[in-house]
């Protein structure tokens, strides 16, 4: 039950997130919005990397953080810039996260493909 | 599998993205809610639903109003009831002689060397209801429909009392009190008219003056008529009330059924 851990914190963030009194003006709504979406795809990330067992902490920690300021800080100065880089963060951190939900999906397909193998040949024997 | 390695990271990273994802919810839910994001069909209902609600609300404005009507009516009709019955309480107070009286009326003088007895006084009372009078006193003693006007016999204590025959002398009392001269006999009433009634040719007057009885009548603009000293008790006389009737006899026909 190794996934517990996480997914108590997770619940543990959206209590929290909905008991705090803070709410976000409605300006900063596009920058926390592209934020989310970094950091969602940073946890894709990090889960496909224990799935290939290539698994980094600091990366993982670094990258959520920097990704999700980044991606605001960058939309930010898009607004400012009169470019719409809003578009193309949703565009690239989209693409990362199909890619990220795939790879996760494949590595767990050959996961269940390697046990069914080992439990045919042990049957076999 | 090294464990321990990725928990911490993961966790920590799953409670920000848990704090982020409720933030960001709650924000779009509110935005999304926003009266300029709503489509126009959905307002239109709500401009519907809300305007029924209104013409809703105002119906019941009118509906109160007419209740609030309605009460203060009915108020005011308690206010007309509780004017007669104040006005009643009045008349029954001056009938009584429970309160202090005030009017124009006339008053009788009449003084010790006129030969008068009881039976005049009577007379004189009664001749004054006749003409109208509405309260009358004999020497504040207020007159009302209990009260008594007899006479009383007592030993004589000075020689002038004393005069008439043996030593008795004879006092005219009103409830059972001795009455001194002079006697005056106050009215009150159109004058007028009570004077009328007093000098009627034949009339009591005229009775007195063959008995060398001469009264002295005058007319007074202000009168002022005292209250009974002690208002009557009725301790026999009960008001017939058919509702606590018919619970005595009720509560008669039970006791008679559980007696055997």
């Amino acid at each position: 039950m190794w996934f517990i851990i996480p997914v108590l914190g997770l619940i543990l963030g959206v209590y929290l997130g909905s008991a705090v009194t803070f709410q976000l003006p409605a300006i900063y709504l596009k920058y926390m919005s592209i934020a989310v979406l970094a950091s969602l795809d940073s946890v894709f990330g990090g889960i496909r990397s224990i799935m290939e067992e290539k698994f980094d902490g600091t990366i993982l920690l670094t990258g959520f953080f920097t990704n999700a300021l980044l991606a605001a800080l960058l939309t930010y100065l898009g607004d400012r810039l009169g470019v719409d880089l809003y578009y193309a963060a949703v565009f690239a951190f989209g693409v990362r996260l199909f890619q990220n939900l795939a790879a996760i999906r494949h590595h767990f397909l050959t996961r269940l493909r390697n046990k069914r193998q080992v439990k045919q040949g042990e049957s076999n024997e | 599998m090294s464990n321990k390695r990725w928990y911490l990271p993961i966790t920590v990273v799953f409670l920000f993205l848990g704090i982020m994802l409720s933030l960001q919810f709650q924000a779009q839910t509110r935005v999304a809610s926003d009266l300029t994001q709503q489509r126009t069909e959905t307002l239109i209902t709500m401009v519907r639903g809300l305007s029924e609600k209104r013409q809703k609300l105002a119906l019941e404005i009118i509906d109160l109003g007419n209740q609030l009507r309605s009460q203060m009516e009915s108020s005011q009709d308690e206010q007309k009831m509780l004017q007669s019955i104040s006005q009643e309480t009045e008349k029954l107070n001056i009938v009584n002689g429970t309160t202090e009286q005030k009017g124009p009326g006339l008053t009788i003088t009449i003084e010790d060397y006129m030969p008068i007895v009881y039976t005049d006084l009577l007379n004189i009372v009664n001749e004054l209801w006749n003409a109208g009078a509405e309260a009358i006193a004999i020497n504040e003693h207020r007159i009302t429909q209990h009260t008594t006007i007899s006479y009383t016999e007592t030993h004589a204590t000075t020689e002038r009392e004393a005069v008439f025959d043996d030593y008795y002398v004879m006092f005219i009392t009103v409830n059972h009190q001795i009455i001194n001269y002079p006697i005056i006999i106050s009215a009150i009433g159109d004058p007028n008219n009570l004077e009328k009634g007093l000098t009627l040719p034949g009339g009591i007057m005229d009775n007195l003056a063959l008995f060398n009885a001469y009264p002295l009548i005058n007319k007074e603009e202000k009168l002022t008529i005292p209250a009974v000293e002690a208002p009557h008790t009725h301790y026999f006389v009960k008001e017939y009330n058919p509702e606590t009737e018919k619970l005595k006899s009720s509560n008669e026909t039970e006791t008679k059924q559980k007696k055997p």
